[in-house]
C-alpha cells in the first residue's frame, strides 16, 4: 500500500528526537496562549508565529500544527473550565463540559476530550494520508476555471455557515476581496490602491489583518464587557474516565469522528458546523435528551470528538488543493509561505518529506495534548485566574512583537493598529470577520484565476458553465445560497446557532 | 434576540434597524473610496482584463450591499447601534503606535514597558504600581525569549 509506505516515511520524519521536541513544545505554548480566555486559536497561532522563523521548514510546520492543536484543544479548557467558548467551535462544549465541571467532574470532562480527540485524531490522519494523493492528482486536472468556481463554492460555504446575516456576510467576503486588490497587479505590475505607501505595494500581510481584526479587535471588546469568568472552584477531580464514562462516551466518540471529518473536509469552513451538528445528533439520539445541559458525558465526548476531527481534516483541501477552508487555516497559508511553501497539489510531489513528516507530527501532536494536558490541568486552572487587567497588556506585547517580527518593519505594526480599529467598527456594526478573512485569502488566487480562465476562453463568461466539474460546482454554490435564504431553512440556521 | 429586536424600532426617523443602516453607510463609504482610487487604472477588455477591472468590480458590489443595508434598515426591524466607547480604542491602539514608534529608535526594553503600561490604562481597574511593575517584569521575560532563547532581531537597546 502506497499510503502505509507514505505513512512510514513521515513518520521517520515526525519521530526525530528534534521534531518530537518541537513538536511538543509547540503543543505546549499553544494551549499555553489558547488556554487564556479570549484568545482563540488565530490570535494564538499569529502570536506564535516568530518562534518558528529560525527553524528549517519541515520543523516549523511540524511546531506550527502542534501550535494549532494545542490552540484548539486550549480553548476546549477554558470552555469547560471556565464556561467561555475561546471560538465557534467550542460553544458547544460550554453546554455540558461546564457543567459536568460544577458538578467535580471537569477532570473527567478534560480526560473525555483529550481521548475523544486524540481517537478522532487518529482517524482523521489515517483520512488525510489516504485521501492525500487522490484529492491531489485530482487537484492537478483543474484548470483555472475550475479552480475559480471552487473558491466561489469555498466562499458560499462560508456565508452559509456564518453566523447572522447572509448579506452582512457578503459584504463581508467582498470586503476581503477588495483588501486582496491592494498591492502590485500581479500581470502589468501596477500599483493598485496603495495610497502611494511604499509598505503596501506587496499587498497587505495576512497576519496584520488577522491579528488587528482576531487580535487587538477582540482585546477592545472584551475591555467593553467585562466577562464574569466563572471559574470552576474546588476539585477537578480523576482525570481518567471511569467505566461507565467509557461506556457511556464510545458511540458518541465515533459517530463525532465520523460527523466531524467530513465536514471538515467541505472548503468554506464546514468544521464549525461538526460539533453542533454531532450535539444534536447525541441529542436525538439519546434515551433521555432530558440529561443534555445538566453535564451528559456524551454531549462533550461527540462534539469534541467532531471539533478535533474537523480541525484536522480542514487541512485536506489546503494541502492537496491549495485553498484554505476556514480562517486558521488562511493563517497557515501565510506561516509556510514565509517558510517558502506554497501549499497546493505540488508540495506533496516536491517535498514529500515535508508533507508527509506533517501529517505524522499531526498524529504525534494530537499524542501530546493526551500526555501533555491530563497532567498540567493545574497549571491551566491557575493560568485562568490571572485577571484580565494583567493578561491584556501581555497578548498586546506579544502580538506587537510578533507581527514585528514578521517582516521586520514597524509599519507592519501600525497597519495592525489600523486593523484593530476596523475591526472594532465592523464588530460593532454586527459584522462576522472570519468571512472577510477568507475572503481575503483567497482574493489573489481567485482574481489569478478568473484572468486566466478569461483569457483562455477569449472573455466568454460561459467557459465557467461549459466545462462540466465547473459547472457542478456553481450549481452547487447556487444551490446552497438559495437553500439558506429559504425562510424555512433560515429559522432552523439560526436555531443551529443559538442553540 | 427578539426582544432586542423589539426594543430597536425608532420612532420619527423610519430607520427601524439603525445598526444595519450605519452598517450600509460605512460599506458604501468605503466602496466610493475605493472606486475613486481604482478610477485611474486601465479597465482593460474582458479578454485581457486590466489591473482596474477587478477592483471596481468589487467595489461597486460592495457599494451596492451597503445600499441594500440601507433600504432594508427601513424595511426590517433590526437592532439599535451600539455604543462606541473611546476608552478601548484610544488605549490600546496607542499602546500599539507607541510600540511601533519607540521599537527601532529606543528598542524594546523602552517600547515594551511604554506600550504595555499605555495601554494597561484601558481597564478601568488600572492600577499605576501594578502595571508598571507587570510591564517591565513581561518585557525582561520577552528579551530573553524573543532575542536570546528564540535569536529574533528584534533591536532592544537601540538608542545608545
Amino acid at each position: 500500500m502506497d499510503m502505509f509506505s507514505n505513512l512510514a516515511l513521515g513518520f521517520s520524519v515526525a519521530l526525530t528526537l528534534k521534531n518530537i521536541a518541537l513538536c511538543f513544545a509547540g503543543c505546549f505554548v499553544g494551549t499555553l496562549i489558547g488556554v487564556l480566555p479570549g484568545v482563540g486559536p488565530i490570535a494564538t497561532i499569529a502570536m506564535l508565529l516568530p518562534i518558528t522563523f529560525g527553524l528549517d521548514p519541515t520543523g516549523a510546520l511540524i511546531m506550527l500544527a502542534g501550535i494549532y492543536y494545542g490552540a484548539q484543544y486550549g480553548g476546549s479548557t477554558t470552555a469547560i473550565l471556565v464556561n467561555l467558548p475561546g471560538e465557534a467551535t467550542s460553544v458547544v462544549t460550554t453546554l455540558d463540559g461546564h457543567q459536568m465541571a460544577k458538578q467535580g467532574r471537569a477532570g473527567v470532562a478534560l480526560g473525555i476530550a483529550a481521548i475523544g480527540s486524540f481517537f478522532a485524531g487518529c482517524v482523521a490522519t489515517l483520512l488525510i494520508a489516504a485521501l492525500g494523493l487522490p484529492l491531489t492528482r485530482l487537484a492537478q486536472l483543474f484548470g483555472p476555471a475550475e479552480y475559480f468556481s471552487l473558491m466561489v463554492m469555498g466562499l458560499v460555504f462560508a456565508v452559509v455557515l456564518a453566523r447572522g446575516s447572509i448579506l452582512k456576510a457578503i459584504c463581508m467576503i467582498l470586503l476581503g476581496l477588495m483588501l486582496a486588490q491592494v498591492g502590485t497587479d500581479l500581470e502589468t505590475g501596477q500599483e493598485r490602491m496603495t495610497l502611494g505607501l511604499i509598505s503596501l505595494s506587496d499587498g497587505i500581510d495576512f497576519a496584520v489583518l488577522a491579528m488587528g481584526i482576531f487580535g487587538f479587535a477582540e482585546i477592545i471588546r472584551n475591555l467593553e464587557n467585562p466577562e464574569t469568568r466563572d471559574v470552576v472552584r474546588g476539585t477537578i477531580g480523576r482525570l481518567l474516565p471511569g467505566k461507565e464514562d467509557f461506556r457511556q462516551s464510545y458511540m458518541p466518540i465515533l459517530r463525532g469522528t465520523f460527523i466531524g471529518s467530513i465536514l471538515g473536509i467541505l472548503p468554506g469552513n464546514g468544521a464549525v458546523l461538526g460539533p453542533f451538528a454531532a450535539y444534536t445528533m447525541e441529542k436525538r439520539l439519546a434515551k433521555d435528551p432530558s440529561r443534555f445541559g445538566r453535564g451528559a458525558i456524551e454531549g462533550v465526548a461527540g462534539p469534541e470528538s467532531a471539533n478535533n476531527a474537523g480541525a484536522q481534516t480542514a487541512f485536506i483541501p489546503l494541502l492537496t488543493l491549495g485553498i484554505p477552508p476556514n480562517a486558521v487555516m488562511a493563517l497557515m497559508v501565510g506561516a509556510m509561505t514565509i517558510h517558502g511553501i506554497i501549499p497546493g497539489p505540488q508540495v506533496m510531489t516536491r517535498n514529500p518529506e515535508l508533507f508527509w513528516g506533517m501529517v505524522a507530527s499531526m498524529w504525534v501532536g494530537n499524542l501530546m495534548l493526551v500526555i501533555i494536558n491530563l497532567p498540567l490541568v493545574g497549571i491551566w486552572v491557575k493560568l485562568l485566574k490571572v485577571p484580565y487587567r494583567l493578561m491584556f497588556p501581555a497578548i498586546l506585547i506579544f502580538c506587537c512583537i510578533g507581527i514585528y517580527s514578521i517582516n521586520n518593519s514597524p509599519s507592519d505594526v501600525m497597519f495592525t493598529a489600523f486593523f484593530g480599529l476596523f475591526g472594532y467598527i465592523v464588530l460593532k456594526l454586527g459584522f462576522e470577520p472570519a468571512p472577510m478573512l477568507l475572503g481575503f485569502v483567497l482574493g489573489k488566487l481567485m482574481e489569478e484565476k478568473l484572468r486566466q480562465s478569461l483569457i483562455l476562453s477569449r472573455g466568454d463568461f460561459m467557459t465557467f458553465l461549459d466545462r462540466p466539474v465547473s459547472a457542478v460546482l456553481l450549481v452547487i454554490a447556487v444551490a446552497m445560497l438559495v437553500l439558506a435564504l429559504l425562510p424555512s431553512i433560515r429559522k432552523s440556521r439560526d436555531e443551529v446557532f443559538t442553540e | 434576540m427578539a426582544n432586542q429586536d423589539e426594543q430597536a424600532g425608532r420612532a420619527g426617523s423610519g430607520i427601524r434597524a439603525q445598526q444595519d443602516f450605519v452598517a450600509g453607510l460605512f460599506l458604501a463609504v468605503i466602496a466610493l473610496f475605493a472606486i475613486w482610487q481604482a478610477s485611474d487604472m486601465p479597465l482593460g477588455t474582458l479578454r485581457a482584463m486590466g489591473p482596474g477591472m477587478l477592483p471596481r468590480a468589487v467595489a461597486v458590489m460592495v457599494g451596492l450591499g451597503g445600499v441594500i443595508l440601507m433600504v432594508s434598515s427601513f424595511l426590517e426591524e433590526g437592532p439599535a447601534l451600539e455604543r462606541f466607547h473611546w476608552r478601548g480604542p484610544l488605549f490600546i491602539l496607542g499602546g500599539i503606535l507607541l510600540f511601533a514608534l519607540t521599537i527601532r529608535t529606543a528598542g524594546l526594553i523602552v517600547a515594551g514597558p511604554l506600550s504595555m503600561i499605555f495601554g494597561s490604562l484601558a481597564s478601568d481597574e488600572f492600577n499605576w504600581k501594578e502595571a508598571a511593575i507587570f510591564a517591565v517584569a513581561l518585557t525582561a521575560i520577552c528579551i530573553v525569549l524573543f532575542k536570546f532563547a528564540l535569536g529574533l532581531p528584534i533591536p532592544v537597546i537601540a538608542f545608545m
